[in-house]
């Protein structure tokens, strides 16, 4: 079942980001919408549970995206390693902590698009407006994703919740 | 644990070439991927336009935005045309001698309608809501009465993937108006495009119109691409560095024309 909601909330983020906010002027330069989902299950689920969803859903980005495939399954896989390894060693959960997660997580993703790229076209450069779509998104990131990651915690907990009081009354 | 690292590096590169090589959308998991996301965006789409279609047209001045859509079809109509005419005229001009005259424009259409857009910045393509059961196929041109909007680059039963002529994997042969001078149209830096592999010899001027060359098979000839928008010569080597900006607002691309080609002729492999 939790995958159920997994899913539900994977398409929906695609979605809002293909199609809602590509019309919105303000959220022309915001970040990948699955990013803090991928940290999300990187700090709060299981390593199981996680892999499935990073690639099914990275293969859909990848399918639906222009990029070279197989590009946002490497960005949410080594997201969620840098996440994991991240957490041994700090407290990541605190909340003071979660904006720059976020941040980083955002920064990672774009270094890797940019590396990958790079790699498959030499001719390709760093541009000034390369630069300050990124330092928009960081600033977003900083902003915004942990009210992301908040909101994907309290789903989760909701639908544990709902879960457990379907099944009790079915006993 | 670093060497497992490098190992899982040198792996991920590994795959990335492989994949990268061999597109996997071709195949039956890419088609129903598309197939599985496209209906959601088609969906979400549709309900934004129709919430902002009432918005604009029964709350918002009825009669004014009616009649600006009209303005604005028609003068995408008038700008066609006039790009078309001065195509025309110089074909014309050059070919008046020669009897022969070959018709490079297939006039077969076929309008879409974008239904969702890339999910990073880094890459520009959309999804249209038309496939291969409409008799779509990977490689046809895609346009816009303003001029060349790019190419379907992926096709599912009902859906299509189309890569922007910004995007910078998108290539196309072309040609400046007036001096003819040729290059190869690449996606740019900020929506705008950069005329490749133009001889320093040719004298372009800013403004100066380019257009499609049809050399490449793909875009018909003569359509509009854009207007020069910055000039650099160096002193040393063979090409000049050439700006251009897309007659098309791609922030804004809602409907597309799909060019149907007529299909080729087989060669029949000789016994």
């Amino acid at each position: 079942m939790t995958y159920c909601l997994h899913i539900l909330i994977c398409l929906c983020l695609i979605v809002i980001q293909t199609t809602v906010m590509p019309y919105m002027p303000l959220f022309e330069r915001f970040y990948d919408l699955l990013s803090p989902f991928v940290i999300y299950l990187s700090i709060f689920r299981s390593v199981r549970e996680s892999m499935v969803i990073i690639f099914i859903f990275g293969f859909f980005m990848d399918i639906i995206s222009g990029g070279p495939f197989g590009l946002y399954i490497t960005a949410y896989i080594w997201l969620f390693i840098g996440v994991r390894w991240a957490i041994t060693f700090l407290h990541v959960r605190d909340n003071l902590l979660l904006p720059f997660v976020v941040a980083a997580g955002v920064l990672m993703e774009n270094a890797i698009f940019i590396g990958i790229t790079a790699m498959f076209e030499r001719s390709s450069r760093v541009s000034e407006a390369m630069v300050s779509t990124i330092i928009v998104q960081v600033l977003w990131a900083i902003f915004t994703g942990p009210l992301f990651l908040m909101f994907f915690n309290y789903s989760h907990r909701r639908w544990d919740r709902w879960n457990k009081e379907i099944f009790a009354k079915k006993d | 644990m670093i060497i497992g690292v490098i190992v899982l590096i040198a792996v991920n590169i590994i795959l990335l070439s492989v994949f990268n090589r061999r597109y996997i959308s071709y195949y039956r998991p890419g088609r129903i991927a598309i197939s599985l996301i496209a209906p959601f965006q088609k969906a979400s789409t549709s309900s934004i336009r129709f919430v902002r279609d009432i918005w604009r047209h029964y709350f918002f001045m009825v009669n004014v935005a009616k009649e600006n859509d009209n303005y604005k079809k028609a003068l995408n109509k008038a700008f066609e045309n006039n790009i078309q005419l001065k195509e025309l005229t110089l074909s014309n001009a050059r070919l008046r001698n020669l009897l022969d005259f070959k018709r490079t424009i297939t006039d077969q259409v076929l309008s879409a309608q974008v239904i969702g857009k890339d999910p990073s910045p880094w890459f520009k393509t959309v999804i249209v809501d038309k496939g291969k059961n409409d008799g779509i196929e990977t490689g046809m041109a895609v346009v816009v009465p303003k001029g060349i909007a790019g190419q379907v680059t992926d096709v599912s039963a009902n859906y299509s993937k189309v890569l922007l002529i910004i995007d910078h994997n998108s290539s196309v042969d072309a040609l400046v108006q007036n001096d003819r001078a040729r290059g190869i149209i690449k996606g740019g830096a900020a929506g705008q495009c950069l005329f490749k592999y133009v001889l320093r010899k040719h004298d372009i001027e800013l403004g100066d119109i380019v257009v499609s060359s049809g050399l490449d098979g793909v875009f018909p000839k003569g359509l509009a691409v854009g207007y020069v928008s910055a000039i650099v010569k160096p002193k040393s080597g063979i090409f000049q560095e050439v700006a251009v900006t897309p007659y098309v607002d791609f922030e804004k691309l809602e409907e597309v024309l799909i060019v149907m080609n007529p299909k080729k002729k087989e060669f029949e492999p000789q016994q």
